[in-house]
């Protein structure tokens, strides 16, 4: 089987907020992240994120995997930091991370996506995630 | 043996599926799966922003069509972050994201059309150029 890869992005508005990633862009309601049929395993995650850079302060950004596609529970994941010593003007282009894992998966379950800003509240930030399954 | 195809757009609004059909002095490059290739090897995706509007966004591309057998493939590959300037001070230019998906062992059928579409999601950072290459192999 050839991997396949599955996308949820959202927006983190608040410090210690656990948010989920439900929307991808132009579809507002893709519904469930649902594992597809005949995948084993997650071998990878891809994620980036950026920020309105509206705050002077420092934090860091992770995410959560939660729901019933994941046998072995929860994972947490840290995809980056961020500060500011400003908030009057600045540009940063930020290219994702692909993280190599092994989590087993349940086919035909759902996976649910969190964001997370720890740390000092750093603004608004939007984070993109990808899940890439494998047999 | 691989192949490749690039295809560049413009894409200018949040939340907006566009197509990546160009090729800078190529307006409309082919995209049928070359004949004898049956899987995307690898995938390079890049993306600037002129910052001109304050907001934070990520950008995926969507490959779909007739030649994605997996159906439609989502991938995140950069964010953009934009505080706009106060008045009469400059902003630093920016680096745009550049992400190398190795190993990307996606199933296609040659000689049918594939289409590669670019979006960004989140708070409109101003215009932004996207440019993506796929490597086909076997």
């Amino acid at each position: 089987m050839s991997k396949l890869y599955r996308s949820r992005e959202g927006q983190i508005t608040a410090v210690d907020t656990k948010s989920q990633l439900t929307t991808l862009g132009s579809e507002t309601a893709p519904g469930p992240l649902l594992v597809p049929a005949g995948a084993r395993r997650i071998a990878a995650i891809i994620a980036a994120y950026a920020t309105d850079q509206s705050v002077a302060a420092d934090g860091s950004i992770f995410i959560r995997l939660e729901g019933p596609g994941l046998p072995e529970g929860p994972e947490t994941l840290i995809i980056g930091s961020q500060g500011v010593a400003v908030a009057t003007g600045g540009h940063g282009s930020r290219t994702a991370r692909r993280i190599e894992v092994d989590i087993p998966v349940t086919p035909a379950n759902e996976i649910l996506i969190f964001a997370e800003n720890d740390g000092e509240d750093v603004g608004t930030e939007t984070v993109g995630v990808t899940l890439e399954f494998e047999a | 043996m691989s192949k490749t195809i690039t295809v560049v757009g413009d894409v200018n609004a949040v939340d907006t599926r566009v197509l990546l059909t160009g090729q800078g002095s190529v307006t409309s490059p082919s995209l049928v799966v070359p004949a004898g290739m049956t899987k995307i090897k690898k995938i390079i995706m890049s993306a600037a922003a002129d910052g001109l509007a304050a907001g934070e966004s990520v950008n995926f591309i969507r490959l779909g069509g007739n030649a994605v057998l997996g159906g439609e493939q989502t991938i995140v590959f950069g964010g953009e972050d934009s505080q706009t300037v106060q008045t009469g001070s400059d902003a630093a230019p920016s680096l745009g994201s550049f992400f190398v998906l190795e190993d990307a062992d996606i199933d296609v059928r040659p000689s049918d059309t594939i289409s590669i579409a670019g979006e960004s999601a989140g708070v409109d950072v101003g215009d932004m150029t996207f440019g993506v290459t796929l490597v086909y192999g076997k």
